[in-house]
């Protein structure tokens, strides 16, 4: 049966007593009826109009709704570190690393100076892939809060890792020499010697 | 739906029973509608199903209603085409590469601590004595990110200058950057 007709139907058998009922309305107990609202809220009204089986990979967070459907789309406080200026830096930045990525394998290895360059250069471009990560799958709107809390984990993730690559830049042998011994390790041992 | 119906025959059977009221033959049924309507002898009555609600009622049920969306992603939906998966490989290639370069830069860092050896003669070392299929595939499990990454980012730094953005030319690019992604991971890794 419909939700509808059978809100109807309900609707009917609540009416009040001051209606004169037919003598078939009154063989059922008003006990026996539900109130409207209960039903309403117990029906699946969306879910039993999609005819593909629901696979969640994750469950729906809290429902936010600000305002109505008529109201406009709020334009967001313009910033020099947001829009064109943060694109145009990040495509610096993947731009940059594509020399640097390409030059180990051309020359070997790479000075410690450039090494450095690429390791920050690495560091800022994962940060930069984490924070789009992190507003994709964290939508501010339902979990402020939560954004909030990984932005500041991935902060204090970028400069514990920046100064740990600072320790291994001083004191190991640099990224791209480091690589190539651990890669070349199998093939021959001398390779750990001269390096 | 027995009571309507109940209510529905009563209502035929005096219609059956007083067939002067109801005839069409009748003075009042032959008017002119507006006459009609201007009596009431035309009135529809519609019983609809309204109910008050409160504004903090409409919200909450809008919202439970909200919570049966299907919920983001629904990849099983989509046909598995070059164009959005490969744009979800890179990704997570990206991830992977990232996720364990801050991996051994945090651990590099707390290795002084816990008195683990993670400079590189010790690594090299310990990679020396693994079997030769576990170093094949510990490369490779390197390399394929590392070159699909490389590959597809050069990808979209064409598309950046607003180059070969239509769906053939993505794909064909797409198919490319494949090809080259098992080149070079397979020559990476036999290095």
């Amino acid at each position: 049966m419909r939700p509808a007709l059978l809100r109807q139907g309900l609707l009917i058998t609540t009416r009040k007593a001051s209606v004169p009922k037919p003598s078939i309305l009154r063989a059922c107990p008003p006990a026996a009826i539900q109130p409207i609202t209960s039903i309403v809220r117990q029906t699946p009204r969306v879910a039993t109009f999609h005819t593909t089986s629901r696979r969640a990979i994750l469950p729906a967070g809290p429902q936010v709704l600000e305002g109505t459907a008529n109201d406009p789309a709020p334009v967001p406080k313009p910033s020099p570190t947001h829009g064109s200026y943060h694109w145009t830096f990040e495509r610096a930045l993947s731009l940059g690393l594509v020399p640097l990525t390409i030059a180990p394998f051309a020359y070997g290895s790479l000075n410690p100076v450039m090494d450095s360059v690429l390791v920050a250069a690495l560091l800022l471009h994962s940060h930069v892939g984490f924070t789009s990560i992190i507003i994709d799958y964290i939508p501010n709107r339902n979990h402020p809060r939560a954004r909030k809390l990984f932005e500041w984990l991935l902060r204090l993730g970028t400069l514990v890792v920046g100064i740990g690559f600072y320790e291994f830049e001083t004191n190991d042998v640099g990224l791209t020499q480091g690589v190539k011994r651990i890669w070349k390790a199998g093939s021959t041992d001398k390779v750990i010697g001269s390096a | 739906m027995l009571r309507q119906r109940a209510v529905q025959q009563s209502i035929r059977r005096l219609a059956a029973a007083n067939l002067s009221t109801f005839n069409k033959t009748t003075s009042l049924a032959q008017l002119a509608p507006p006459v009609a309507i201007a009596t009431g002898r035309h009135t529809q009555i519609r019983q609809a199903a309204t109910q008050p609600t409160s504004p903090s009622d409409a919200y909450s049920i809008l919202a439970s209603q909200r919570l049966h969306r299907p919920v983001s992603p629904h990849l099983k939906i989509y046909r598995p085409q070059i164009t959005w998966l490969l744009s979800g490989l890179n990704r997570i290639t990206g991830s992977i590469l990232s996720g364990g370069f801050y991996i051994f830069g945090a651990a590099y860092l707390v290795s002084p601590l816990f008195g683990w050896h993670l400079d590189t003669a010790t690594l090299a070392a310990g990679f020396a004595s693994w079997p030769l299929a576990a170093q094949l595939a510990a490369k490779m499990a390197v390399a394929f990110p590392f070159t699909f990454h490389g590959w597809n980012g050069i990808r979209h730094l064409i598309w950046d200058v607003g180059a070969a953005l239509n769906n053939q030319q993505v794909i064909r690019t797409g198919w490319v950057v494949v090809g080259l992604t098992v080149v070079s991971s397979l020559a990476l890794a036999l290095l």
